[in-house]
């Protein structure tokens, strides 16, 4: 990877991985050797707030058209149900299913 | 019943038709809840639907263990979450339900969210391909092999340069609307 990709990646794992006690002190020498270390990693954090946000708001839309589906059906259901109705009063002699 | 490794691999794998599923069960179940207690239909879909936030949130996590049915557990969410919610009407009472279930409980303030809310527009403005393969690798917790999969790329590898090639300009058009607001 480009070294730019490679940093976003170091940082990456400082961020979200569980860093090991060596890695983590490594990370705090390269805080003092790499002045720009600790403002990439603060825009890299925003990064990942953004993304959990837009995340939820897609989650959300997923969730609307689920709900959406699922009320659909259950009002097709209850049409059909109120017009079997009206086809069982049409015809009283009809034995039902369950008799 | 089903595991927690199991249910996590079917919000992993089929999330749509995963999460139809809970739906379709559990929400009755909520909405007579909240009807009972002085809520509308639409209060229950707002509660159920912040719930499940919550609970795909959690779910996805390594290592979560679900400690009873999925349904008696999002039922659980939902009794908490709407007694929060008659309780924050009743000391407010002219606000509706809006104001509250744009923040999932317990996680960002508003003032954070209003902080936020513009680096949330540049994930939309990524193009179709870099927004999905993030959200779908940051947020859903998919494995890199299924992103690969799903996105034709030959090797987990490639997927992984693809996912950074899209933080990168993520971080780009977030800096230069930085550098342009401070600038001004």
């Amino acid at each position: 990877m480009r070294p730019a990709l490679d940093r976003l990646q170091q940082i990456e794992h400082h961020l979200l991985g569980r860093p090991s006690a060596a890695a983590a002190a490594q990370w705090q020498v390269q805080l003092l050797t790499d002045p720009k270390l600790a403002a990439d990693a603060q825009a890299q954090r925003q990064l990942y707030d953004a993304l959990r946000q837009a995340g939820r708001r897609q989650l959300r839309q997923e969730l609307d058209r689920i709900h959406e589906r699922l009320e659909r059906q259950s009002r097709r259901r209850g049409w059909l149900r109120a017009a079997t109705d009206g086809l069982r009063r049409l015809l009283p002699g009809r034995p039902q299913p369950d008799q | 019943m089903e595991t927690s490794a199991s249910l996590r691999h079917a919000l992993l794998t089929s999330r749509e038709q995963t999460l139809t599923r809970i739906y379709q069960r559990t929400f009755p179940m909520v909405r007579r809840h909240v009807q009972q207690h002085g809520g509308t239909p639409p209060d229950a879909k707002d509660v159920f639907q912040d719930a499940l936030v919550v609970f795909y949130e959690k779910a996805t996590t390594e290592g979560f263990v679900l400690s009873a049915s999925v349904s008696t557990y999002l039922v659980g969410i939902c009794r908490n979450l709407w007694r929060q919610e008659l309780s924050r009407r009743q000391r407010l009472p002219l606000t509706g339900i809006t104001d509250a279930h744009a923040q999932v409980p317990g996680e960002t303030e508003p003032a954070e969210e209003r902080d936020t809310l513009p680096l949330l527009d540049y994930v939309e403005q990524l193009g179709e391909r870099c927004k999905s393969i993030l959200l779908a690798f940051y947020y859903f917790q998919q494995p890199l092999e299924q992103i690969a999969a799903a996105n034709q790329y030959q090797s987990v590898r490639s997927a992984t340069v693809q996912k950074f090639k899209c933080l990168e300009r993520l971080r780009k058009s977030v800096r230069t609307a930085v550098a342009l607001t401070l600038a001004r």
